[in-house]
């Protein structure tokens, strides 16, 4: 039973995780296109999917943490350092995805496309060129923030593959 | 649809529930239980996710933390909020 929850881990971790590692790294560069004049209009969708990507997959991943929590308990090695680091450093991600990555991208997105200024209603009135370096800064953090939620996912798998301090030898 | 998913989550999460405690009340096959097990842990954490990206009060989505028949909970205030658009909807509890 523990290799079919295992394999259901697995496979959560590739297509639903991989998606979204994919989707969040490759935003803030197409938001970058779609908040320029030039090239808004063929980035704006791609921004669109890109996002969309980013938040259905990422609901669809918490099949990971569930499944993975079921076949730590079938396996018995639920207590273990590398497993309780790992459900750590997995719910810093979660956090830092749901709460920081996921609503940067949503405020722009309705930058991109000529909505509500993203960090206050006064920032709506002043003129174009603040409302881009606004943006610009904003990119920049969604960049960093997206960086270190891939960072942690790679530390994750790295500690799933090497199992430090392991007792069951495999 | 808003509800299309959540009405999906909420179905299975209830019903998944349903079959793991039928399981334990009669036959008990261990595989049965730990296959629905996660499904029905995925189903509760989607459909806390889900209520919690609909427009409504905080009350409403707090509903969906209930286990089991959260995510029904949910529905139906939604669609008694739907049905009556001018006011809010009406304390059940």
């Amino acid at each position: 039973m523990a290799g079919f929850l295992l394999s259901v881990h697995v496979v959560a971790a590739i297509v639903f995780v991989g998606s979204v590692t994919v989707a969040v790294s490759l935003f803030p560069r197409y938001a970058r296109l779609a908040l320029e004049e030039e090239t808004a209009a063929p980035a704006l969708p791609a921004v669109h999917l890109l996002h969309r990507i980013s938040r259905v997959y990422a609901v669809l991943a918490l099949a990971v943490p569930v499944f993975g929590i079921a076949v730590g308990s079938a396996l018995g090695v639920l207590g273990e350092p590398w497993v309780l680091v790992s459900m750590a450093l997995t719910l810093a991600a979660g956090l830092l995805l749901g709460g920081v990555v996921l609503p940067r991208q949503r405020q722009l997105l309705q930058l991109a496309e000529g909505g509500p200024a993203p960090t206050s209603a006064a920032a709506a009135l002043v003129a174009p060129t603040t409302r881009q370096a606004d943006a610009a800064v904003l990119v920049r953090r969604l960049a960093m923030a997206s960086g270190t939620f891939n960072l942690l996912w790679a530390v994750v798998v790295v500690l799933m593959i090497l199992r430090p301090g392991s007792t069951t030898g495999v | 649809m808003q509800t299309r998913w959540l009405t999906v989550a909420a179905a299975v999460e209830t019903a998944s529930l349903v079959l793991l405690l039928t399981n334990l009340a009669t036959v008990h096959l261990p595989a049965v239980a730990s296959a629905l097990g996660p499904v029905h842990g995925f189903c509760y954490l989607v459909v806390i996710v889900l209520a919690w990206q609909l427009p409504v009060p905080t009350r409403v989505r707090l509903r969906a933390l209930v286990p089991a028949i959260g995510g029904l909970l949910v529905l139906r205030l939604w669609h008694r909020a739907a049905s009556r658009p001018a006011s809010p909807p009406p304390r059940t509890s």
